[in-house]
């Protein structure tokens, strides 16, 4: 049977931006918003519930070679169209949980010895929750982490709950220690958790995360007792799987707020967890949900649910020409040093809680470091026009990057998308400033959603500057901060 | 050690400064002219050090910052402005005094006289830089190859300051921190002139740079060419002076203190040097049990030296976040 869908190549293209994710299941959480086809319903008559259901979509078709047979120009589109979509995600300000605490269960049953993902599923694994920890705790340093491993039938405690990142690292360092073997416990490892974050504080999010490779779990009860009990206890469970979708997997994930991922790939694979890396949107209006559907349990204050005062203790830092003395979390002799605003005990690196008094010790750098999830940057409009680049600066505004001339649109499709684009925003310019936002969801709906410009321009809606595609995304990614608003 | 250097110099340009500096009542009085002088000196050594050699140098005017010298735009002569050709000069040297000078002149004859001056858009040319050093640092990715990465520069960022601290860029100015930590950019700071910037020290501290106030202000030539010409992997031979006092407390929202204990907002991580009912930044309403155990361990002498500056942000940063949080 051949495709169901349109000879336009617009079309192709955005197809083409979905076909990855078929694989699957249509439900994928977040993925589900790619671009928002008005002809959606013809090519996908249905959800499809399995992936062999949806309509085929020949990958191949995505590249068309340019004018020259090159397929560069493609490439670099490609390339351009997933950095911008994640872009797209809302950049406004919503409350997230800035304290977090994420314990990571690690598959170590035989099936992770695969070499599905080269070099070895458990191998891969290792890597990137080396990455991911480094950067989690670089968006995130005011969060904790624990490992719990799964191997021979029982949970096993891999390393404790830390916010410093070396000690995290350290415990996974030694690959020797962890080698796979026997079968996973989903349940043993997940009460392990549990019981790890017992203690924690309301304000606090709860989260686990299981890298999971197996496709059985070997549980010594009813496994459906833990997800109630995690339900209740407020834990976000997120699941990412190696081999394929496990129902109960699914349902861990659907029931306590978390996400399901099934990875395709090694770089899926790692897409899959850095999704896991910004801090949630703190669940007030699912939190609710989530209650009534553990049967019952009372919800606890649902409008104003985490608020609470923090005891934070500021350190003192000890220069490093002070004299040399012992700290009470290695017992080493050393000059530099904070010292515990409440019980002067010396500790080596901050952010920590104090061993000695528990207190919360921070500097103001890391409650800074939190800042920019709470003041995120508005996301740039695409300038699609050649009207609009009338007036402004032929270079970009950021890093002087002289902007592509607008005269050599070779596709016929980017004259079409500037085309279609014409009537829509040369009415939204006629309103108001103070309207520019509405404008710009009307612009980006109007050309295909993925907010690519074809001139390479991205312009700040409030201080209307251009600035380079590159620049763009750097300026949400890493900077969050505009240059032309200073803000 | 043979990589290249890219250097980006921020200059603050801020009018009233200057004149301030300039003043002959001062104990060592500099005027802008002869700052000029000797930065050029030291811009030109800095390409003359090594051939790779880049340079930028950005401006902090009031209110806006704009670019005014780069490497890249001298080295396309088209673009570049008409530069009188002189047979007793190296080409590269006239090129870049020519222009920075002129332009640096053009953007103060735009400026006039304005009754209220803005403050000098320093984040803004710090934003700049470091977006300009993250284009330097990935090229285009058909060259991202293992031996190019090795040859791509060495980035630092100069900030030459002469201004106050602006108490609304504390955000800005960190996530600008936390970014070039990312992109391993050092960041220097020499405070010519004014009052010790708590911001520029920690921006010095965290990404491993080096902060001078400049005493002897006529030596800043001297300062200039022993202590930021070298490269940060030359410096680690070589011994740079370096602050060892940042301090890194905070001072509290409500009464500006300098908290050691402090009471923080889990929501907008506003920081109290006592237990307060309700957050006065995001609203939020504290749960009494929290109010009264914190009340129940509070110290009776709560350590409040009456320090005015430091390096929290104040209330009216977070003025727009009340709205957004609500």
């Amino acid at each position: 049977m051949p495709p169901r869908r349109h000879d336009d190549i617009m079309d192709v293209d955005s197809e083409g931006s979905d076909a990855s994710l078929d694989y699957d299941g249509p439900r994928r959480k977040g993925k589900g918003k790619a671009p928002k086809k008005k002809d959606k319903g013809k090519s996908k008559v249905t959800e499809a519930p399995y992936a062999w259901e949806a309509s085929y979509v020949r990958s191949w078709d995505t590249v068309q070679e340019d004018e020259s047979g090159s397929l560069q120009t493609a490439v670099d589109d490609l390339i351009a169209r997933g950095r911008r979509k994640r872009l797209l995600a809302p950049s406004k300000a919503i409350r997230r949980t800035i304290i977090r605490h994420l314990i990571i269960i690690l598959d170590l049953s035989n099936s992770m010895t695969d070499r599905d993902m080269r070099p070895t599923r458990f191998d891969l694994t290792l890597e990137y929750t080396r990455e991911f920890v480094n950067e989690w705790f670089d968006q995130n340093p005011l969060g904790q982490i624990g490992m719990v491993g799964m191997r021979a039938g029982v949970g096993e405690r891999v390393g404790e709950m830390s916010g410093n990142p070396p000690d995290v690292l350290r415990a996974i360092s030694e690959r020797h220690k962890l080698e796979p073997t026997g079968d996973p416990s989903l349940q043993n490892a997940i009460e392990m958790a549990k019981s790890t974050m017992s203690h924690l504080p309301t304000h606090s999010s709860r989260e686990i995360l299981i890298i999971f490779g197996s496709l059985t779990t070997c549980d010594p009860g009813n496994i459906h007792e833990t997800l109630e009990s995690c339900i209740r206890d407020k834990i976000r469970i997120s699941v990412v799987a190696l081999a394929a979708e496990m129902k109960i997997c699914r349902e861990l994930c659907e029931k306590t707020g978390g996400q399901f991922g099934v990875a395709m790939n090694e770089g899926h694979f790692k897409d899959l967890l850095f999704e896991l890396i910004p801090p949630p949107a703190q669940q007030t209006t699912s939190s609710a949900l989530t209650a009534r559907l553990a049967s019952g349990a009372p919800a606890n204050a649902p409008g104003n649910a985490g608020g609470d005062l923090m005891l934070m203790g500021f350190p003192t830092r000890l220069p490093d020409t002070s004299p040399p003395s012992l700290c009470v979390c290695h017992s080493e002799l050393k000059s530099q040093g904070f010292l515990c605003p409440r019980c002067s005990a010396k500790v080596c690196d901050i952010p920590t809680d104090c061993d000695v008094c528990g207190l919360m010790i921070v500097s103001s750098p890391h409650l800074a470091r939190s800042y920019h999830h709470l003041f995120p940057v508005k996301t740039y409009r695409a300038v699609m026009t050649t009207e609009e680049t009338a007036n402004s600066s032929p270079k970009c505004h950021a890093c002087a990057r002289m902007f592509q001339s607008p005269a050599p649109s070779g596709p016929g499709r980017k004259a079409s998308t500037a085309g279609k684009a014409d009537g829509s925003t040369s009415t939204t310019n006629g309103n108001s400033e103070s309207n520019s936002i509405d404008g710009r969801e009307g612009a980006a709906i109007d050309t295909g959603a993925d907010g690519i410009s074809a001139l390479g321009r991205y312009r700040c809606t409030d201080c209307s500057n251009d600035f380079c595609a590159d620049c763009d995304v750097f300026i949400h990614d890493v900077l969050h901060c505009c240059p032309g608003c200073e803000r | 050690m043979d990589r290249s250097s890219h250097l980006s110099v921020i200059l603050d340009l801020c009018p009233t400064q200057w004149s301030l500096s300039a003043k002959p009542s001062n104990p060592h009085p500099l005027p802008f002219d002869t700052f000029l002088s000797h930065l050029l000196v030291f811009l030109n050594s800095h390409i003359a050090y090594k051939h790779e050699n880049s340079l930028a140098v950005f401006g902090a005017l009031p209110g806006k910052s704009v670019l005014f010298y780069s490497s890249e735009e001298a080295g396309d002569l088209s673009t570049a402005e008409v530069v009188q050709s002189d047979p007793n000069s190296y080409r590269f040297f006239k090129t870049l005094d020519q222009s920075l000078v002129q332009r640096i002149s053009r953007e103060f004859d735009i400026l006039g006289q304005p009754d209220t001056e803005e403050p000098p858009a320093l984040v803004g040319a710090l934003t700049k830089a470091i977006c300009y050093i993250n284009r330097l640092l990935h090229p285009a990715q058909t060259l991202s190859s293992p031996e190019d990465s090795a040859n791509l520069p060495e980035p630092r960022i100069l900030i030459l300051s002469v201004s106050p601290d602006a108490s609304n860029s504390y955000i800005p100015i960190m996530n600008s921190i936390f970014s070039a930590q990312k992109l391993k950019i050092t960041l220097d700071v020499c405070k010519i002139f004014g009052p010790d910037s708590v911001f520029l020290q920690q921006a010095a501290y965290l990404t491993g740079g080096s902060y001078i106030y400049l005493e002897h202000r006529e030596a800043l030539l001297q300062y200039l060419i022993m202590s930021f010409l070298p490269t940060p992997s030359i410096r680690k031979i070589i011994t740079i002076p370096t602050e060892d006092k940042t301090d890194f407390r905070a001072a509290c929202f409500c009464h500006k203190h300098i908290v050691d204990v402090g009471y923080v907002c889990s929501v907008c991580l506003s920081i109290f040097c006592q237990p307060v009912p309700v957050c006065s930044t995001c609203r939020t309403k504290f749960p009494m049990k929290t109010l009264q155990r914190l009340n129940m361990t509070r110290t009776p002498s709560q350590p409040s030296t009456p320090r005015p500056t430091n390096g929290t942000p104040t209330r009216q940063v977070f003025s727009g976040l009340a709205a957004n949080l609500r």
